[in-house]
């Protein structure tokens, strides 16, 4: 490794060096409030560092990109840390979270994601991976007090353990079929007459069991609601935004070395597409606890994002990139809601908690309103900003169908949508009082409603970006 | 087209002005005495400059404003607004009612800067559907305005308030996604085609489209907006959403929100799908009239009256779609005319019926009654608006359906007959409303209370209403003359004998 690559690393290495000083300090200073805050001030300039400094090699030792492309993810995903840990600081302190390690795990977290992102080769692939998986496995569990995030926690464990064994094996199956590591050449051990084929595709399929479980496509989904439910809602917010995305980042890159005739994969990928649409949407509709409610409509959204993965090509990548950000600032949202509501008498996570709170805590009710929408994909709102890409790049390349699998899918996700916004503004109202939340919790809160609303209504400049990193 | 060189933005001030006091109003939520305040303001400012504009357009052709600027470039879509005479009747609609609906509301208690907001939104996204030129932008108006309405049916609506609301904003959403699928579809198309990819309506027009395609497409269209417009059998979402919708509400519903329907027909599933709209418009006019009789028929059995006012809503757009369905002059002009008209008279009965439910808690017919001898000015009132309502001549809705009618019986003598005996249907439900409501045996409620006859707030909301019911009964030239040549252009334009090759 030389200079420039540890210089074009700068922005991991802000995120690993200073998850590491935080841990060092909690120790001896464990103020949550200061600790948090400063992981913040690290995640936000990492992001910085990402986004101003322009590395001096295009590619790092044949593992990570430091391309526009690997930037880019690298700012989303230290911002999504950064808010994630703004959303943490009065969350933290009402249920006691050791602070320093609270906030290392998470900027640590950031640093996988955005290799992941970052990853060109199936060895960074596999590092990144692990590196937020472990940090999940710990955060899921934070809340020592809980049982429900303790089983969250062993559940994730367990399955991600299985998923870690199903991904080594597969990328040494990829291997023994292509002789190499690197993306995209190690794909083309699968091509149609390559020696090993059989073996590539094999190993090709462990790994998208595993891409299944991680991104919870059905049927790999099963572990969604529960771990959702026990994880801490500013935990669950990086596990629904942040692993997510940045899977889905680095498929781009896998699926951008398959040769142009991908017929073997087309079929899995449109059924894993569809059933997860289909599946998450009429699971979600029976659901009456609203963390549970966003898990299974997560599993609609990966489904969204599925389509435009199938469709491929400029449009189909610039759709998951846009629908990804969207997705990110209005699921953190709304996760950053229920934290922000979260007071000594835990979270607030069956319908019932959110019966006619609307009108007690105006701002952020109407705010996760907006959130909802916004998933829901109506205008004007990021979120159909994101939907109409998929759709059109979907309708681009012939996917017609599952196009409109999609639009009956959002049709029916508005009733489980709509359900959370009528408790909230259209019954009576309650006496519960919920946590006031902190200034923290609202200006997190700000700046995902601004996201939300901004893109949705100019969404050019950040289009205009986003074609830039496939140009 | 004939493009007015502007230099102010008018067209986009009368979306921007009711946004941006919208936003205000939810800021200043503490102060809902400022926020009333606004909302009226800033709706009679809307209205001035519309009738600016009228005055100032003196019934000429052509795009009366036009704006044009970039928007989402990688695209390709662009804020495009245009008026024409069509939507400078209907912008003239909305920014009148929209000032009667604040007005009606002015003692609304239950968060009142909120319901303003609402409202305000609401005036914004119906502005933005009338002028867009852009599909994109259409779409995106269109939506808008569904969410303020949800608000105002499922926050400050009555016993039912959370079905009707989802239930409508379903129903609504269910057509417009499949016409997304149809406006990305057709955008494709015409970029495959011409390498310009864009969603301006006058680009698109011009697409050839795959005969296979073609009807699926024009049913999208057609679907979202027959939801919408409703024409019977989609019309299941309206009697629940009118009935349950505050007063406001149900103003805007009737007044506005129906005409974006049969709006987006004339402007948009028309002109882009030519031949698929001439082949479709026995159908249409087959749904159109079965709705007039059905609706009809199942308005007379009512107990609500505001359901009773609910279907005949439906019937009366029934009467529309019929006009658009006969496609000559005549015909056309008497169904925007009647758009307009039924904006005024149904409008002006739901306001009334929440005058005489704020007075006696009962939207019964059984239950009201006897009203004639204790508020004869209010009965007054209300006779002239059902009267109107059933198409008395020399009153607003008759102009509207004489013309249709002649239409009807100039493209097919059928429809025309059985359209007639539609009228008559008409008059039955009306008039057992107003004998149910102002005369009749009441069963004791409207014995017990006191009775006040109209405040002067509210004889300021009917009176404009009457003036309008007579003026464009007795004078309906003022409001032909700007529609005139729009409907010219567009049976001309969109021809479609002349895009079948002449065959008829």
């Amino acid at each position: 490794m030389t200079g420039d690559d540890l210089a074009a690393l700068l922005p991991i290495l802000v995120l690993a060096l200073g998850s590491v000083g935080l841990l060092l300090i909690g120790a001896w200073f464990p103020r949550r409030r200061t600790l948090i805050l400063t992981g913040v001030g690290i995640a936000v300039a990492a992001a910085a560092a990402a986004a101003f400094y322009t590395p001096p090699v295009e590619e790092i030792s044949g593992l990570y990109g430091s391309g526009l492309y690997a930037r880019f993810f690298t700012v989303l995903w230290s911002l999504v840390a950064a808010l994630v840990l703004l959303l943490s600081v009065r969350y933290a302190v009402e249920l006691g979270f050791a602070g320093g390690e609270y906030t290392a795990l998470v900027l640590f977290g950031a640093a996988g994601m955005s290799l992941l992102s970052a990853s060109t080769s199936l060895v960074g692939f596999f590092l990144g991976l692990e590196a937020f998986t472990l940090v999940f496995y710990i955060l899921i569990a934070f809340h020592k007090g809980d049982p429900l995030g303790a089983e969250a926690g062993l559940k994730y464990l367990v399955l991600g353990a299985v998923a870690t064994g199903f991904m080594a094996f597969g990328i040494a199956l990829i291997y023994t079929a292509s002789g190499t590591f690197h993306l995209p050449e190690a794909m083309e051990g699968i091509t149609a007459g390559a020696r090993f084929r059989p073996i590539g595709l094999l190993g090709w399929g462990m790994l998208l069991v595993v891409i299944g479980f991680k991104v919870s496509l059905v049927p790999f989904h099963l572990w969604t609601p529960d771990v959702y439910q026990g994880a801490p809602a500013p935990v669950a917010g990086l596990l629904s935004t942040g692993s997510k995305g940045a899977v889905f980042a680095a498929l781009v890159t896998l699926l951008a070395g398959l040769p142009a005739d991908r017929s073997d994969l087309i079929p899995i990928l449109w059924v894993l597409s569809a059933i997860s649409m289909v599946v998450g949407t009429l699971s979600a509709l029976r659901q009456d606890n609203v963390k549970r409610m966003l898990a299974y409509s997560s599993v609609v959204h990966m489904g969204y994002v599925m389509i435009a993965l199938l469709s491929g090509g400029a449009s189909g990548g610039r759709a998951i990139v846009f629908y990804l950000v969207a997705y990110a600032a209005a699921n953190l949202g709304a996760f950053g809601v229920i934290a922000s509501l979260t007071g000594a008498g835990g979270e607030p996570q069956t319908y019932d908690d959110f019966q006619g709170i609307g009108w007690r805590n105006p701002f952020r009710c109407a705010a996760l309103a907006i959130f909802l929408l916004s998933l829901a994909g109506i205008p004007p709102t990021a979120g159909f900003i994101g939907k109409f890409g998929i759709f059109y790049a979907a309708m681009e390349s012939g996917y017609g169908v599952l196009a409109i699998l999609g639009i009956l899918a959002s049709l029916i996700s508005l009733y489980y949508y709509l359900r959370v916004v009528v408790l909230m503004f259209m019954t009576f109202e309650c006496e519960v009082d919920h946590a006031r939340g902190g200034i923290s919790e609202h200006s997190a809160l700000t700046i995902c409603l601004g996201a939300v609303v901004i893109l949705g209504i100019l969404p050019g400049p950040l289009l205009d970006l986003i074609a830039a990193l496939f140009s | 087209m004939n493009l007015e060189p502007i230099t102010f933005p008018w067209l986009t001030l009368l979306i921007v002005l009711p946004l941006l006091a919208a936003a205000l109003s939810l800021v200043l939520r503490k102060h809902p005495v400022f926020s009333r305040w606004l909302a009226l303001g800033i709706t009679l400012a809307v209205l001035a400059i519309t009738i600016g504009i009228f005055i100032v357009a003196d019934g000429r052709g052509g795009w009366l404003l036009y704006e044009d600027y970039p928007w989402i470039a990688s695209f390709g879509i662009r804020y495009t607004l245009g008026l024409d005479g069509i939507s400078l009747l209907l912008v003239l609609l909305t920014a009148f009612t929209q000032v009667l609906a604040i007005l009606i509301s002015w003692h609304r208690k239950y968060q009142m800067a909120v319901f303003y907001s609402m409202l305000l939104f609401m005036e914004a996204g119906i502005m933005g559907v009338f002028l867009s030129l852009d599909l994109f932008l259409f779409y995106l108006f269109w939506e808008v305005m569904l969410i303020p309405m949800f608000f105002l049916i499922g926050v400050w609506g009555h016993e039912r308030r959370v079905y009707a609301a989802v239930k409508f904003f379903i129903f609504t959403m269910a057509g417009s996604l499949l016409m997304l699928l149809a406006i990305i579809a057709l955008y494709l198309l015409h970029g495959q085609q011409t390498g310009d990819y864009s969603f301006a309506l006058a680009a698109l027009k011009n697409t050839s489209i795959p005969p296979a395609l073609e009807p699926w497409l024009y049913a999208a269209f057609v679907l979202a907006f027959a939801v919408k417009v409703p024409l019977v059998p989609l019309h299941t979402w309206l009697p629940d959403a009118h009935t349950e919708a505050p007063t406001a509400g149900s103003l805007d519903l009737a007044g506005l929100l129906l005409k974006t329907g049969l709006y987006g027909l004339i402007r948009i599933a028309f002109p882009l799908f030519p031949e698929m709209a001439a082949a479709s418009l026995p159908l249409l006019a087959a749904f159109a009239l079965f709705g007039i009789f059905y609706a009809a028929w199942i308005a007379y059995a009512q107990i609500d009256a505001k359901r009773l006012i609910a279907y005949s809503s439906v019937a009366h757009v029934g009467f529309m779609v019929l006009g658009l369905c006969a496609w000559n002059v005549t015909a056309m002009e008497g169904s925007i005319l009647l758009m307009f008209s039924h904006g005024i008279t149904t409008g002006a009965l739901f306001l009334m019926m929440g005058m005489i439910h704020h007075r006696t808690e009962s939207r019964e017919i059984g239950r009201l009654g006897g009203i004639w001898g204790k508020a004869p000015v209010l009965s007054a009132f209300f006779l002239f608006f059902a009267l109107a309502s059933l198409g008395l001549p020399g009153l607003n809705n008759f102009v509207g359906e004489i013309l249709i009618l002649l239409g009807a019986f100039h493209a097919n003598p059928l429809w025309g007959a059985l359209a007639m005996g539609g009228v008559v249907f008409a008059a039955a439900y009306m008039l057992r409303l107003v004998q149910g409501v102002i005369w009749g045996p009441s069963e004791g409620r409207t014995e017990e209370i006191t009775w006040t006859d109209l405040h002067p707030r509210e004889l300021l909301i009917l009176a404009p209403l009457a003036v309008l019911v007579l003026w464009i009964g007795l004078y309906p030239e003022t409001f032909l003359a700007p529609i005139r040549e729009p409907v010219r252009n567009l049976l001309e334009g969109a021809s479609l004998v002349a895009m079948k090759g002449g065959l008829p």
